[in-house]
Order: C-alpha cells, then structure tokens, then sequence
C-alpha cells in the first residue's frame, strides 16, 4: 500500500513536469504541437548514444542529449511554425502539421536506432532505497527533486522575470504585445526552448528509469497534455491536479485491473472530464466561441 | 498480376476510408482521428459474426454498419462538445480506448492474437475468393459510395456542412441546427467506414488490432488532406498515390523493415508540407489541369 502510494506521489511529479514542458509552449502558441512528444524521445536516444555508444562520461552525455533535443524543438518552430504564422495558417494547420513532424523525426529515429527496446545503463541494478516500507529508486528521487525543482523554478520565471512576465503577455494576446514591442516571436522561441528543456529531462530521466522504444515520448506527451487539460488551462495549482489524478487512475488501474488497462482508463478521464467537467479543474473556458 | 490486383484493392479500400473522412472532416471540418477505429469496429463486428455465427457479407455488412452508427452517435455526444484543436485530442483518446479494447478485450475480439479464418465472400453460389472478382465487387461498393457522397456533396443538406466548416455562428444565426448537422455527418463518416471494415475483414480473413491503431487514422486523415478537404475526386487520388508510393520503394530494393518507416516518412512529409504551404491538396490540382486542358482544346 505504501508501495501504492509512493509510486502515485512519484508519477505525478513526473507528469508534472510533462505537462509543465507542453505547457509552456502550449500557452503562447496555442496549439497543440505533437512533435514535442520526439523532443522527449530523442533526448533519451541522444542519451543512450552519448553514454551507452560512445561511452562518454555519464554528465557529458546528458547534457549533450539536452542540448540536441532543445535543437529539436527550436528548429520545429523556426523552419515550420514560424512561417505557417508568418502566412497566417488556420488554427487547425499547426496541429496537423506538427503530427506530420512527428510522424517524420519518429521514424527517422526508428531508423537509426532500430524498433527494438533500448536500455541505458548505469551501473549496476540496485533495489533502492526503502522509505517509510516503500522500495524507492535513485532515479525516481533524482525524478521527484527535479520535478519539483524545476516546477518551482518555471512559476518563479514565469511570475518574476521579464523574459517569463512577457511570455505570459504572449498568452494573453500577442498582437497587443507586437503592439508594445515586445517580439512575440522571439518570446515563442524562448517558450519552445525552456519547453523542450523541460521534456528532454523527462524522456531521459523516464529511459533510465524503464526502458526505451521510437513511440514512448507520444504517450508520455499524451498524459502530460490530459493532465494539462484535465487540470484547466492556465492555472497552476490545476496542473498539479490534473497531473495527481491522471497518475491516481492509472496506478489504481494497474493495481486493481490490470496495467494493459492504463491508457484506456487516461483517456477515459480524459472524456469524462470533457463531458461533465469541460473547463477542467481551473474552470478557465476552452471553447473558442460562446454564443 | 494477382500483386497489382491486391495494390488494386487496397487503393478501393482507402478510397473508400479517406471519402467517407471526407464528410466529417472536409465538409463539416469535423477532423477526426478516431476513423481508424469506426474501419476496425466494422471489420470486428464482420469477423466475429462470420466466425462464431458463419454469417455472409450480406448479413454481416448492414450489422457492422449498425454498430458503427451506435458507436458513433455515442462518440458524438461526447466528442461535439469540443471544437477545433479540442476535438482532434478528443478523438484521439477516443481512438486508444477503441484500440485498447480491441487489443485487450481477450474474450471477444482475442486481444494482438486477433481472429482468423474469416470465410471469404459468396452470393448466389459465386465465391469471391479470386482477386479479380473480389476487386470488381469492392468497385461497385467504391461506385456506390462515390455515388452517394457526391449526391450529399451537392445536396442542400452538404451545403449547411459546407457552411457549418466555414463559419458555425454564421450557419446557426440562419436558423441551421449545427449541433445536429454534426452528429449526422459524424454518424455517416462512420457508417459509412463500417462497408471497408467489413470488406477488409472478408478479403484479408484474419485480422488483429494493429491496422486500427492511431498510425493508421493519421494515415487516412493524411489521404484526405492531400486530397484535398471536401474532394472526393482528390481522396481518390491520394489514396492512389499514397498506396502505389511505397510500392515504388520496393522496386528500388529497399527492405522491408525500412520501407515501413520510409511509407509513413513520406506521407508525414506530405502533410507537413501541404499544410505550410497552405494548397488544397491533389484534387483542386487536378480540376486545374483538367480546365486548363479544356480551355486549350
């Protein structure tokens, strides 16, 4: 039981983090850029070609896959998104797009690493480390700190500096910021940055915590943006909400069904949430027009 | 010869996937990528009821067709609520509670081990087991379809879609019931994806989740739009090029495992393309060509 919870209290700061990433870009662009999900898959591939092919040292490695997945996500928006915006694409245009992206770079990684399960090694398995009768991991406590930290961090950059304050101001309305002179379009750029920081920590710290394959950042992306949604958008303490009940579901499906049940039961919260609960925890609208 | 054949029938089944798409997503602008999933339940329903009660295509067909349309207006209730960017998610999740409980519902759909020995077709004493005749009775259901959705197409009723995709206030203020207009060409996407499920199903004679997943949805919502939304000629077209593509890499000597990845590179790039350059797909190209060779005769 404690095993039970201490695995909830663990996923959810991770999906706090996913939906912290997704969000990040979500707010002032304002559609859903699905490519992100290979930001998070090839900042673990990077991962596991740096430290396991190349065998350079661990911290080199992580670093350098960060750096790569970061490079990722600006160049999806500035060699597509940005001239889509440029010539004033229909809303619906970016999303599309951005699976057709997605659907590109994912099978470029399946080419150059292969189909098959990959694993990053780090030293030897240990049990880990045992709190209050719960067996918990080195990775899963360097997961929660991080999650936490940089949760912490990002509300922080977002309240306080001006660099955050106008990416805020972006979120609300961008053709009054071009207006006051602030770049809208450097402030995206900025957003896909710390976004994509954000989700190649993730995918990394999710490879080395399990295992990887060329599709695990689509679903893990898909948790995030159902806890980002489930929780409403634009709010904080939502996210949070949105991310301890999706983990919630899916460890009690696990428990009490059966785990090949988890995605079904994300998905159906997701609707659940659509039909009785549309504007989420937070009760910002999501609806373009209200007649 | 019988391996153009089967090219032949598989461009008849996307055909017919991408067209009846076109209805909820061209017409209504109802993007959907839960489609996928309605062409699996129609091939479910169609393999379970030739397995365990030894139906025909006959009987089989219009219980599929059914199940869809039950489906669908369940769907509908659901997913309507949302608009635009809301709605694709919203099928999408759709889309994995349908695979999910088509991989993992063991007792009746037998979960990734899928179902097998589904009876070929037969009417009248005539097996449909060779290619030819099963490609000749796919064309006549493509015919149909095309037949139909052209008639809705230009009916007054595909003219109120046509304006729900343009503007839904607009239509509303006109006296139009948009929320029913939706779940009506919602419904006839789906019902109408129930006849290649169940074609599918009869001509492959055994099948398992993974051609209903949401690769295979994004594949067909990328039929349409490089077709061109609202353009039945265009799907047409784009499933032509989209299955005979891919063929061409297998010529060229590329394995297998690779050509698989290459088909969906290649249809991912399409999409990225079509929608930076912001065109109206295959066939608005086409009907150029056509008046431009008209007017130069």
């Amino acid at each position: 039981m404690t095993q039970l919870i201490a695995n909830i209290f663990i996923t959810t700061l991770f999906y706090l983090l996913l939906a912290n990433s997704f969000s990040l870009i979500y707010y002032p662009t304002k559609f859903f850029h699905i490519a992100h999900a290979v930001v998070i898959t090839s900042a673990a591939y990077l991962t596991f070609l740096f430290a396991n092919q190349l065998s350079l040292p661990f911290a080199v490695a992580v670093s350098a896959a960060i750096v790569g997945a970061v490079c990722i996500g600006l160049l999806c928006e500035i060699l597509f998104y940005r001239p889509m915006r440029k010539r004033n694409a229909p809303a619906l245009a970016y999303l599309i797009a951005s699976i057709g992206l997605y659907t590109v770079l994912q099978n470029c990684i399946s080419l150059l690493f292969g189909d098959d399960m990959k694993i990053i090694r780090t030293g030897q398995v240990t049990v880990g480390h045992e709190i209050f009768g719960a067996y918990i991991s080195t990775i899963q406590i360097t997961t929660m700190l991080v999650s936490v930290l940089l949760f912490i961090g990002i509300n922080l950059f977002l309240q306080f500096t001006s660099v955050g304050k106008s990416v805020r101001a972006v979120s609300s309305n961008p053709n009054l910021c071009d207006i006051y002179g602030i770049n809208s379009s450097r402030i995206i750029l900025i957003a896909f940055g710390i976004g994509s920081a954000l989700a190649a920590l993730a995918g990394i710290l999710s490879a080395m915590d399990t295992n990887l394959t060329p599709t695990f950042g689509f679903n893990l992306l898909l948790y995030g943006v159902v806890a980002m949604i489930v929780g409403g958008l634009g709010s904080t303490r939502g996210l949070v909400a949105g991310a301890l009940l999706v983990a919630t579901a899916q460890h009690l499906a696990a428990y009490y069904i059966d785990t090949k049940w988890m995605n079904g039961v994300t998905y159906i919260i997701l609707i659940l949430f659509l039909i009785w609960k549309p504007l989420g925890f937070s009760g910002v609208r999501l609806r373009k027009v209200e007649i | 010869m019988e391996y153009i054949l089967h090219l032949f029938i598989f461009i008849v089944f996307y055909t017919l996937l991408a067209q009846s798409l076109n209805v909820s997503a061209g017409l209504t602008g109802l993007i959907s990528l839960a489609h996928a999933g309605f062409y699996g339940i129609g091939a479910y329903t169609t393999a379970i009821l030739s397995q365990q009660f030894h139906f025909p295509l006959w009987i089989n067909l219009p219980i599929a067709m059914v199940v869809c349309l039950f489906v669908s207006l369940v769907v509908s209730l659901i997913a309507l609520r949302t608009v635009n960017d809301y709605f694709i998610i919203c099928t999408l999740g759709i889309q994995v509670v349908i695979f999910s409980l088509m991989n993992n519902w063991m007792g009746l759909t037998k979960g990734p081990l899928g179902i097998s020995g589904i009876a070929s077709v037969s009417l009248f004493g005539i097996t449909f087991d060779h290619k030819i005749s099963f490609l000749l009775l796919s064309l006549l259901f493509m015919v149909i379809v095309w037949y139909a959705l052209n008639n809705l197409f230009n009916s007054a009723f595909g003219k109120t879609l046509l304006a729900i995709s343009e503007d839904e206030i607009y239509a509303e203020s006109i006296g139009k019931n948009v929320y029913q207009s939706k779940v009506v060409s919602f419904a006839i996407s789906a019902v109408v994806a129930a006849i290649p499920g169940a074609l599918y199903a009869h001509y492959i004679s055994y099948i398992d989740p993974s051609s209903f997943t949401v690769t295979e949805s994004i594949f067909i919502l990328s039929i349409v739009i490089i077709g061109g939304m609202g353009n039945l000629t265009g799907s047409f077209l784009a499933s032509t090029l989209m299955v005979v593509l891919p063929e061409i890499l297998r010529f060229v000597g590329t394995p297998n495992n690779i050509a698989a990845n290459v088909r969906q590179m290649i249809y991912g790039a399409i999409l990225v393309l079509v929608m930076m350059s912001g065109s109206k797909g295959l066939g608005q190209f086409f009907t150029k060509m056509k008046s431009r060779i008209i007017s130069s005769n």
